[in-house]
């Protein structure tokens, strides 16, 4: 069985110790106005390359940029479009963190590439191609404020991935091998998986010969997994840390396409062990179209950041005691 | 049905009682403390002093606003589950991770058998009961948010953490009420978020408050409460303290389909803005509030806690609060 080690996202951009805390200390400094937006970018370009060359050290073979610029999951994206203000924070799905909530004020248009140039960063820290991220048009919509511009969730899912196409394309086109779509609210919201289809099918248009991943998680994605196996994406990771059932659903019904398995929970410090994570695989794997991924269940962001490289290397030693078992 | 328990417990509040969510605004010379105590440069004792001259100076303006039932304004804590975490066996504070922005905190680990170490918030009950002939509510966090806000390394599972955690933080309650607290605040901000384990908060709230002779709150915010009312109803609780404000009342065509059958404090005066509402606005959201729940089952406060406004503005939008009660309460007939 071939098992790609990949992260799903965002990696800690501060750790415990003062070296570690670059970052933190520059958005201090541009908030009081010490220092200029480019001298942030340049400690963001600077963190970036450490947090890519840290997951490659603790294993992974597909790494991230880490999401170090994204303020959240919603509104790094947001700000780069025409049509959209800010509005304040609200809880990010289950988890403890905040997300600026971006407001659709008219029609939607980007201000310029976004993502490219955060990938390009992120292949010069590796040294080889990364997974890119970009977030997805469903979850986009269903965590914006609809003002003016569109009539209804569908209309402006549909309007965000025509914008995402834009940069899915791009990102294909410096020839990133994986562009990742994160739609964790699709598991909040199974009723609406057919507008996500729509979305995804233009934002598969630019996708050239890059390989499109959806990514769920924080939810159960066992009640709509034969539903997601007809999107039109080559990848589906999914989170196993949430649903007892999924494990077995996918051992039962197999999948069209390959599959990248959450397995690692990126919300809790608990270190997964053998017993937890092989007879999961052991269920899995016979049904598995390889290479798989093998991944945190979501970005690492939620985690301290000696947790997230611990887990990675977990993931690792686990992965490779697992193939050796069973060669 | 709840103001005949307020009642039985020697309780008699005016119709629409006041109170407000818990943290007020940490005056500058205590944030400061806070600074130079965390750096070893003060010691405890000088810390506590200036806790008690900010819960003080709380005590006063909350009895010159004119609220009915107040707080300490939790000027010895910093955050609502670290505080707990901080004091409990079986927690170690774990590493920085981002809340949101630049904002980092130090999420607690679960590491070993959670245990109540004795009372952790009674003495600053007594405190603030001993400054005031106004009830003071006594606030503790709940078990399930206390999970879902901590790393778990040592229970199986969410569930077993929880009802760890409850059997520890009756422990507490019980405190409260042999020291004679009769009305308690257990708050759960995180009950919302996974309607999946509603069972597991419920099941978690019982253990902590079954066959106490108190009158108990919880307040929740930032919720997903669509999917889980009129469910959550089951908590074992007599008053939901909800934020309505910031998120537009909406909440009130929920219980428009299914009537609220709790006390409910609604949240009148939106706290996370430095704008103070002009008091039509306040008005007109309590008149919402009362065109979906009898006006006896309903308290006013702001819609969450307000330490993250400034002294002046604190004080402002709690004034809101009892204008706009005292006007209701004079449209209705009732004593003001």
């Amino acid at each position: 069985m071939e098992l790609i080690l990949t992260n799903t996202g965002s990696y800690p951009r501060i750790g415990d110790t003062a070296e570690l805390q670059q970052l933190r200390r520059a958005h201090g400094q541009r908030e009081r106005g010490e220092i200029s937006a480019e001298s942030l970018a340049k400690v963001q370009d600077a963190v970036t390359a450490e947090v890519v060359r840290e997951q490659i050290a603790a294993g992974v073979e597909l790494p991230t940029d880490g999401q170090v610029r994204w303020g959240d999951g919603l509104s790094y994206f947001a700000a780069n479009l025409n049509g959209v203000s800010m509005n304040g924070l609200l809880r990010f799905f289950d988890t403890n963190t905040y997300f600026r909530q971006p407001v659709v004020t008219g029609r939607l248009s980007r201000k310029g590439p976004l993502f490219a140039r955060d990938y390009r960063q992120a292949v010069k820290a590796a040294g080889r191609p990364v997974k890119a991220v970009v977030p997805g048009p469903y979850t986009m919509a269903r965590g914006s404020i609809l003002e003016s511009g569109y009539r209804s969730v569908h209309a402006l899912t549909v309007a965000y991935g025509a914008v995402l196409a834009q940069e899915v394309s791009e990102l294909a086109g410096q020839g990133a091998p994986v562009i990742q779509v994160d739609e964790p609210a699709i598991l909040r919201h199974p009723s609406d998986l057919a507008i996500l289809a729509e979305a995804l099918v233009v934002l598969a248009r630019g996708k050239g010969a890059a390989r499109l991943s959806l990514a769920t998680y924080f939810g159960d994605a066992a009640p709509i997994y034969d539903d997601l196996q007809d999107l039109t994406v080559d990848v589906l990771h999914v989170d196993l840390t949430y649903s007892p059932a999924l494990g077995r659903v996918i051992a039962d019904r197999g999948s069209t396409k390959a599959l990248s398995l959450g397995l690692l929970d990126a919300r809790n410090t608990k270190m997964e062990t053998r017993e937890t994570v092989f007879p999961l695989l052991d269920l899995i794997g016979r049904r598995l179209r390889t290479p798989a991924h093998l991944a945190p269940s979501a970005g690492l962001e939620y985690l301290p950041r000696d947790r997230a490289r611990a887990k990675l290397e977990a993931m690792r030693r686990l992965r490779d005691a697992y193939v050796g078992e069973r060669r | 049905m709840s103001r005949a328990k307020l009642k039985s417990l020697g309780f008699d509040l005016p119709l629409l009682p006041t109170t407000s969510v818990g943290s007020l605004t940490k005056p500058d010379d205590l944030l400061a403390a806070r600074a130079r105590h965390a750096r070893n440069e003060i010691t405890q004792a000088e810390l506590e002093r200036l806790e008690e001259q900010a819960t003080e100076f709380w005590i006063r303006q909350q009895e010159e606003i004119g609220l009915d039932v107040l707080v300490d304004g939790e000027m010895y804590r910093g955050d609502m589950v670290a505080y707990f975490a901080g004091l409990m066996g079986g927690f170690t504070l774990g590493g920085l991770v981002r809340s949101y922005g630049n904002r980092y905190y130090h999420k607690p680990i679960i590491g070993g058998e959670v245990k109540w170490p004795g009372p952790m918030t009674v003495g600053w009950w007594k405190k603030a009961q001993a400054m005031t002939r106004r009830p003071v509510k006594g606030m503790l966090t709940g078990p399930y948010t206390v999970m879902d806000w901590s790393f778990n390394d040592y229970y199986p599972d969410r569930r077993a953490a929880a009802r760890a955690l409850a059997r520890e933080i009756r422990k507490e309650v019980e405190a409260l009420v042999e020291a004679g607290c009769k009305i308690i605040q257990i708050d759960e901000p995180a009950l919302s978020v996974r309607a999946e384990e509603l069972q597991v908060a419920i099941e978690a709230m019982h253990v902590v408050t079954e066959g106490l002779p108190a009158y108990f709150l919880t307040h929740v915010c930032y919720g997903a409460f669509e999917f889980i009312y009129p469910a959550m109803l089951a908590l074992p609780v007599d008053n939901w303290d909800l934020e309505m404000s910031n998120s537009g009342l909406d909440l009130v065509e929920l219980f428009k389909a299914h009537p609220f059958t709790k006390d409910l404090s609604f949240g009148i005066v939106d706290v996370h803005t430095h704008v103070l509402e002009d008091i039509d606005v306040v008005k007109e959201r309590v008149a919402r509030a009362l065109s979906v729940m009898p006006a006896d089952q309903v308290w006013l406060d702001p819609d969450c806690g307000l330490k993250t406004r400034t002294v002046p503005e604190t004080i402002d939008k709690l004034r809101l609060v009892v204008e706009a009660a005292q006007a209701a309460r004079f449209a209705l007939g009732a004593k003001t």
